[in-house]
């Protein structure tokens, strides 16, 4: 499938942020989300932190798991985007 | 995200990205949007971090507001049957390298005959799916593994052994979507049962180089190239690479215990293969630069725990003429070597900082002694003898240099050049000799007529 839809804008928009608990993410994604904020007035970033973070599970089925939960937690906090992190 | 119709984007580190677009595809999405940070991160400090990002965060705009390019049509449905290329042996194992299907390796070209030969030793159906093996989500079929059997080496007679060996790949606790680390995880076979001497698995001396072991060893590496779809430096992301994969059978003769497929549920008359992974030659571990100490420091910290945790410390800090050789080979990828440099230090500096700072308590120093050197001695006997300092007659909570020299340590910058790992090799009774090469008067002639 191809990817989904993209935003219009930024502005006004809610984002939420995935951390995957390694690769230095709690210094990354503060740092992403002051500069996102300060060039797209009204954009709203949900952060890593009111979302379940940490590195692992390499287990397939926890994994799926994990990624529906994040979902589901997205649409509730009304996301219209996702940055997830980081992949190294 | 994608599939939920929720637009993402997914921020990576140099060199990781086409895994990233790789494991997106397998998960189904095409075009994963991807954001990439440049250059090891994990070295990196708060300023490079902080100063790096403003190229992420543009990258990030774009890929939540801007629309893919069109994608590629995608290939029509092949046919594993037609034939790929004719040529010479050498032509074949080249065009084989470069389109990445070998390891690099001579191979034994995967004919037809050849194919179908390696069929008859089989009752599964030649286009059977067996398996499909993440992350690329390839049907692994006999057919498939039979084309990858015949390159390695195998004989004919291998293929249930090989059949059963991918069902265990693709079985979802193998978790094989998550060996492409650069660790440097890889695949190996173990095989049980009255089977493995049919097969000519061997399980005794140098098992692993051993009768049927290398080339089954090397199918298993190859299937998981092939059909998992794991490449060095695209989604198979071991920083020092990867030697060949291997296989061993359980010497169930010899052992006091029940076997491996029995502790596991398997009747002892059944015979099995089990998939099992290792950081194949050793581990790589990763210093990372942090607030509390900088990425330099934690490499020479990390160079000294991972030398006395090798099997042969006992020998390292010896010396004189009845000592044996040591030699110590450490792998610096390059961003870890730029960040030692970066702090001021040479190769030189470099081994004189951990012949100094290396070091371990008497009290473990004398228990390797004790339990695990071949010669029966103690730390007082080879002090005596001149082999070790009277350093190593102090008190056990002492901690004393495992080093003799800084030269017996060898410092090669190598490995991926985005990634932060160090890797230690050990080895004794030898020194490294070097030779330079010399090219004969004709080579340029010969290599233009090439």
């Amino acid at each position: 499938m191809r990817r989904a839809r993209r935003l219009d804008a930024l502005a006004g928009k809610t984002v939420c942020e995935f951390w995957n608990g390694v690769f230095k993410g709690d210094i990354t994604f503060p740092l992403i989300r002051r500069r996102l904020q300060e060039r797209h007035p009204g954009l709203t970033i949900v952060p890593y932190t009111e979302f379940p973070h940490s590195a692992g599970s390499d287990d397939p089925a926890r994994q799926r798991e994990h990624a529906e939960r994040l979902a589901q937690l997205a649409r509730e906090r009304g996301a219209h985007a996702v940055i997830s992190g980081n992949g190294a | 995200m994608e599939k939920a119709g929720i637009p993402s984007v997914v921020v990576t580190t140099t060199g990781f990205s086409a895994l990233a677009r790789f494991t997106g595809k397998a998960g189904g999405v095409e075009d994963l949007a991807i954001a990439e940070y440049p250059g090891p991160l994990g070295m990196h400090d708060a300023q490079t971090i902080a100063r790096n990002l403003e190229g992420v965060v543009e990258q990030i705009a774009v890929a939540l507001t801007q629309s893919a390019s069109e994608p590629h049509a995608g290939s029509a449905a092949f046919d594993p049957g037609q034939t790929v290329f004719s040529g010479s042996e050498e032509e074949i194992a080249r065009f084989f390298a470069e389109k990445g299907w070998s390891d690099g390796l001579p191979i034994v070209p995967p004919t037809v005959a050849r194919v179908e030969e390696f069929l008859r030793y089989t009752d599964r159906p030649a286009r059977e799916q067996i398996s499909v093996l993440p992350s690329a989500n390839r049907r692994a079929t006999p057919w498939a593994i039979a084309a990858n059997a015949v390159m390695a080496g195998c004989a004919p007679m291998h293929m249930p052994l090989l059949v059963a060996a991918v069902e265990a790949l693709g079985d979802e606790r193998a978790s094989l979507n998550n060996i492409g680390s650069s660790s440097g995880i890889f695949p190996f076979a173990l095989v049980n049962g009255p089977l493995a001497r049919e097969f000519g698995v061997a399980c005794g001396g140098q098992a692993i180089s051993s009768g049927t072991n290398p080339a089954i060893g090397r199918a298993i590496g190859l299937i998981v190239r092939n059909i998992a779809g794991f490449r060095p430096g695209a989604s198979y992301m071991g920083t020092f690479g990867y030697p060949l994969a291997f296989a061993l059978a359980e010497n169930e003769a010899e052992s006091p215990w029940p076997p491996f497929h029995v502790e596991h549920g398997y009747e002892p008359g059944t015979s099995t293969v089990a998939i099992g992974v290792t950081n194949n030659w050793g581990s790589a571990p990763a210093p990372y630069d942090t607030p509390d100490k900088r990425g330099a420091e934690v490499a020479l910290e990390l160079l000294s725990r991972e030398i006395v945790r090798k099997t042969r410390v006992f020998n390292f800090p010896a010396r004189g003429p009845t000592a044996e050789s040591v030699m110590l080979t450490l792998l610096l990828s390059p961003p870890v070597a730029k960040s030692l440099a970066a702090a001021g230090y040479s190769k030189q500096d470099v081994k004189q900082h951990l012949y100094q700072n290396t070091r371990m308590t008497l009290r473990e120093f004398e228990w390797v002694v004790k339990y695990t050197m071949i010669e029966r001695t103690t730390v007082r006997e080879r002090v005596e003898a001149g082999v070790l300092p009277e350093e190593f007659l102090g008190k056990p909570d002492d901690e004393v240099r495992v080093l003799s020299s800084p030269d017996i340590l060898h410092v090669v910058v190598c490995g991926d050049p985005h990634r932060n790992r160090v890797m230690v090799l050990e080895g004794g009774h030898t020194r490294p000799t070097t030779r330079p090469i010399t090219l004969p008067a004709f080579w340029s002639r010969l290599r233009n007529s090439a």
